[in-house]
């Protein structure tokens, strides 16, 4: 990563996660919150492949841990996890499938929910599992499916560098 | 050549993968066993101090857009609500015209009350604050409030709203802290009922009702008993503190103690301003 995806990246993952502690926790339906913060991981995966997906994945969660009461360390796993699953899934198709962003964006909510879910009860987190499990996976997966086109332009603006950059840092 | 480079790039993908799966793993165990309890509560600490008056700021740009949103998204409940205030308002007219002095009493009764809960905790000294931001996370029952270690908030503090207690408060930066409240699952208050009986309140989730646990199948509790603190866990809170009303009593046979359901005092889906009592600190 270039210098200039790296200040780019950086500051996608900071705007999503302002927004994820202000304007979207407003957003409630049974009691669940949308969770864009997996998605930055998941469109960095679709984006620039399974390495981008868990570094960026790994950098959102870590950042959403700093700033939640749950254990540190948590989010980024699954981000990490779910950031290079998609990546390594989405591979070269992305581009000619129609609406496949959506769909793996929606998948990947889902997993990711389910996986911190379970991870936080692994780990002696007795709430974990005491929480709609089923409303939270559904309302952060629609979200997520509904904002996977912007987040990929995004995340293609952050990661993909510019024609004017030299060809060493252009990797695509 | 081209399957050596392809080889290479798979193998440092694997690598980076691995890397990060680690650093995650690793900074799990050290939170959660507590050996950089230090280090991780200030990495924490560091992180609101900062992200706190952007946040701050954002938030009065946005919090039009997000209402809204929310709005649309629960235009439906709102619109029944509506209805069921007006109709509530309807009752209340009538009420109000018909049984004014009923209506004083229930007054006097209503400030009589609140100065009888007053003595357990009015000689502790009190942080008012504000809310900030509420459920932080889907997965934990928690408000932020506004004040912090710098405004004398430390973890522990017993935090009141209008009606009783809230929670208490689980992190303190400097200028902010996080309040775990009654309903959060991992919420276990040693409270009291009737005669000074001790059980234990424990939150069943957001949303959810509390359970009390610990209650005898001999115990006498009742529907619309008042339950509060009682003082007991080492102290941990301050006695005679109202917490929450008593919903469902149901008996089991041959179970030693009884199921028993209670809804908190404070609307806890609705925190503008809370106290925080300074009882960490003084006890």
């Amino acid at each position: 990563m270039s210098g200039r995806v790296v200040v780019r990246t950086l500051l996608v993952v900071a705007i999503a996660l302002l927004a994820q502690m202000t304007v979207l926790l407003d957003i409630r339906v049974s009691g669940a919150s949308p969770e864009v913060m997996y998605l930055i991981g998941i469109a960095a995966g679709i984006v620039g492949g399974p390495v981008d997906g868990a570094v960026v994945g790994f950098v959102a969660g870590i950042a959403v841990d700093l700033l939640s009461p749950t254990p540190l360390g948590m989010t980024a796993l699954v981000g990490t996890l779910v950031g290079f699953g998609v990546g390594a899934v989405s591979g070269g198709v992305v581009r000619e499938v129609r609406g496949l962003p959506t769909l793996l964006a929606l998948g990947g909510s889902v997993i990711a929910v389910m996986l911190y879910a379970v991870l936080g009860k692994v780990l002696g987190e007795p709430q974990f599992l005491r929480v709609d499990l089923v409303a939270v996976v559904a309302v952060v997966a629609v979200a997520n499916a509904v904002l996977a086109g912007p987040a990929v332009r995004l995340m293609r603006w952050a990661l993909e560098p510019s024609a004017d950059e030299p060809a060493a840092s252009r990797r695509r | 050549m081209a399957k050596a480079v392809r080889q290479r790039r798979s193998r440092r993908t694997l690598a980076t993968f691995l890397v990060l799966v680690l650093l995650s793993v690793t900074i799990i165990t050290l939170d959660e066993t507590g050996r950089a309890a230090s280090l991780t509560s200030g990495l924490k600490s560091l992180a609101s101090d900062i992200y706190s008056p952007l946040r701050h700021g954002v938030n009065g740009v946005l919090d039009p857009i997000g209402r809204f949103f929310a709005g649309a998204v629960d235009y439906g409940s709102l619109e029944a609500e509506n209805q069921k205030l007006q109709d509530q308002i309807l009752g209340l007219e009538r009420q109000h015209a018909s049984d004014i002095a009923g209506q004083r009493e229930y007054a006097a009764l209503q400030r009589l009350l609140a100065t009888e809960r007053l003595p357990s905790i009015a000689s502790l000294p009190a942080v008012p604050a504000e809310v900030t931001a509420q459920n932080v996370s889907n997965f934990a029952a928690t408000v932020n409030i506004d004040k912090g270690r710098d405004q004398g908030v430390t973890l522990g503090d017993p935090v009141v709203g209008p009606g009783g207690l809230v929670g208490v408060v689980v992190t303190a930066t400097r200028g902010t802290a996080t309040v775990r409240l009654l309903t959060d699952g991992k919420s276990a208050i040693g409270v009291s009922f009737g005669h000074q009986q001790a059980a234990t309140l424990d939150g069943a989730g957001a949303g959810r009702l509390l359970q009390i646990q610990y209650v005898p199948s001999t115990a006498r509790i009742s529907r619309g008993e008042l339950i509060s603190t009682s003082g007991l866990q080492g102290g941990a809170l301050p006695p005679g503190i109202p917490v929450a009303t008593v919903t469902s009593v149901h008996s089991v046979v041959g179970a030693a103690d009884k199921q028993v359901t209670a809804r908190p005092l404070a609307d806890l889906n609705d925190l503008t301003y809370v106290e925080v009592i300074q009882w960490s600190g003084s006890s």
